[in-house]
């Protein structure tokens, strides 16, 4: 039965995939937001293939609430793919209505990624400005989707209807290392809203998490900023492991050395925008 | 400012109170501190071990969910600490 529905699901990914091309032809020349997450990666790479090298560039913002190793991943599969890269710093930490961290911080991260990104592409005769949303991010808490919309950037993926998990599937089709990936979103979202973002807590957050996949946790990871608590989140398969008592002490000896002063382990494990559950912006 | 201003408030401390009751009860001695809707178990060493079990696990977040709490985790306390003491 599983594996019906794989089949399914991979011919139905590569039908769109053929749409897609279609529309990225139909553009000419595309800039991409690129982050190198298991979205804009795909994007950029079918792009690339349609395209070819010379009318695709996938453009990085790069800031303190942006992973280093987010940022190495992307290169390394821009690399890898022939993909011409330019990266532009952004400036929302000095943004005051960013960095009070409002439930819509998100907008305001955007607004200054698109707001350079896209005046940016249009100088280099990129007419076109797309992002890797997909479809089954239409719908939920995602104000930064306001902020593309203002600045005319489009979402084909999200436009062709397609999932995670059949960008997944055509990901893993071309070879392209981030087919599994676990989502990476920005550092910020660790922080609750209303707790400011600062460089020095994103830092404790980025340097903590690194700490915990040290220790050989490749799946979904958080590490959730609550003062002087971090909460870690682990994917639920992994909680038996991590509560036997000497991988406990060895996770909660690892953040520590990153610098929290207490750890706790989530029970329920890793959920996408926990933290719009514990502030009641979206429900469990 | 953190929004964490409400570890202190009473309703909060009740609620946190209640479900440490009912988790002690329920085989897992703890006490609760409260942080807005996240509630950390404070347990002493080797309390923590026994959450391995899902279907406690499972238990212990209803439990949770009933007070109002939408997130449970658990204090990874140092060796040979008192993790039922509030820590500094």
């Amino acid at each position: 039965m599983s594996r019906i529905v794989d089949i399914d699901n991979a011919e139905r990914a590569a039908e769109k995939e053929e749409a897609l091309a279609a529309w990225l032809r139909a553009c000419g020349r595309v800039a991409i937001g690129f982050s190198g997450g298991v979205d804009s990666a795909y994007l950029a790479v079918v792009a690339r293939r349609t395209l070819g090298g010379e009318n695709v560039l996938a453009i990085i913002g790069r800031s303190a609430s942006y992973p280093a190793e987010q940022w190495a991943a992307a290169r390394r599969v821009a690399d890898a793919f022939d993909v011409t890269v330019l990266e532009l710093d952004t400036d929302e930490m000095n943004d005051p209505r960013y960095a009070a961290n409002p439930s819509n911080r998100c907008y305001f991260c955007k607004s200054e990624l698109w707001g350079k990104v896209v005046p940016e592409a249009t100088q280099r005769g990129f007419g076109t400005v797309v992002d890797g949303t997909n479809a089954d991010d239409v719908g939920g808490h995602r104000p930064g989707m306001q902020a593309a919309n203002e600045h005319a950037v489009a979402s084909p993926l999200a436009e062709l209807g397609f999932s995670k998990s059949e960008i997944r599937e055509r990901s893993r089709a071309l070879g392209l290392p981030t087919w599994q990936q676990p989502a990476s979103p920005c550092l910020s979202s660790r922080l609750p809203y209303g707790t400011s973002v600062t460089p020095e807590r994103l830092h404790l957050v980025e340097q903590a998490e690194r700490a915990v996949r040290a220790l050989g946790v490749t799946g979904d990871l958080r590490v959730r900023y609550h003062d002087d608590v971090a909460r870690v989140e682990l994917a639920p398969a992994e909680l038996t492991t991590w509560l036997e008592p000497r991988r406990a002490e060895s996770l909660r000896a690892a953040v520590v050395s990153a610098g929290f002063p207490r750890v706790a382990l989530d029970l329920r494990g890793f959920r996408s925008g926990s933290l719009n559950v514990l502030h009641g912006v979206t429900t469990a | 400012m953190s929004i964490f201003t409400s570890v202190g408030d009473a309703e909060s401390r009740r609620r946190a109170d209640q479900l440490a009751a009912n988790l002690t009860g329920m085989g897992l001695p703890c006490k609760v501190e409260p942080r807005a809707a996240l509630a950390v178990l404070l347990v002493e060493s080797g309390v923590a071990a026994r959450l391995a079990d899902g279907e406690l696990r499972r238990a212990a977040l209803a439990l949770a969910r009933e007070q109002g709490f939408t997130h449970l985790a658990v204090e990874l306390a140092p060796p040979g600490a008192d993790a039922t003491l509030p820590r500094p």
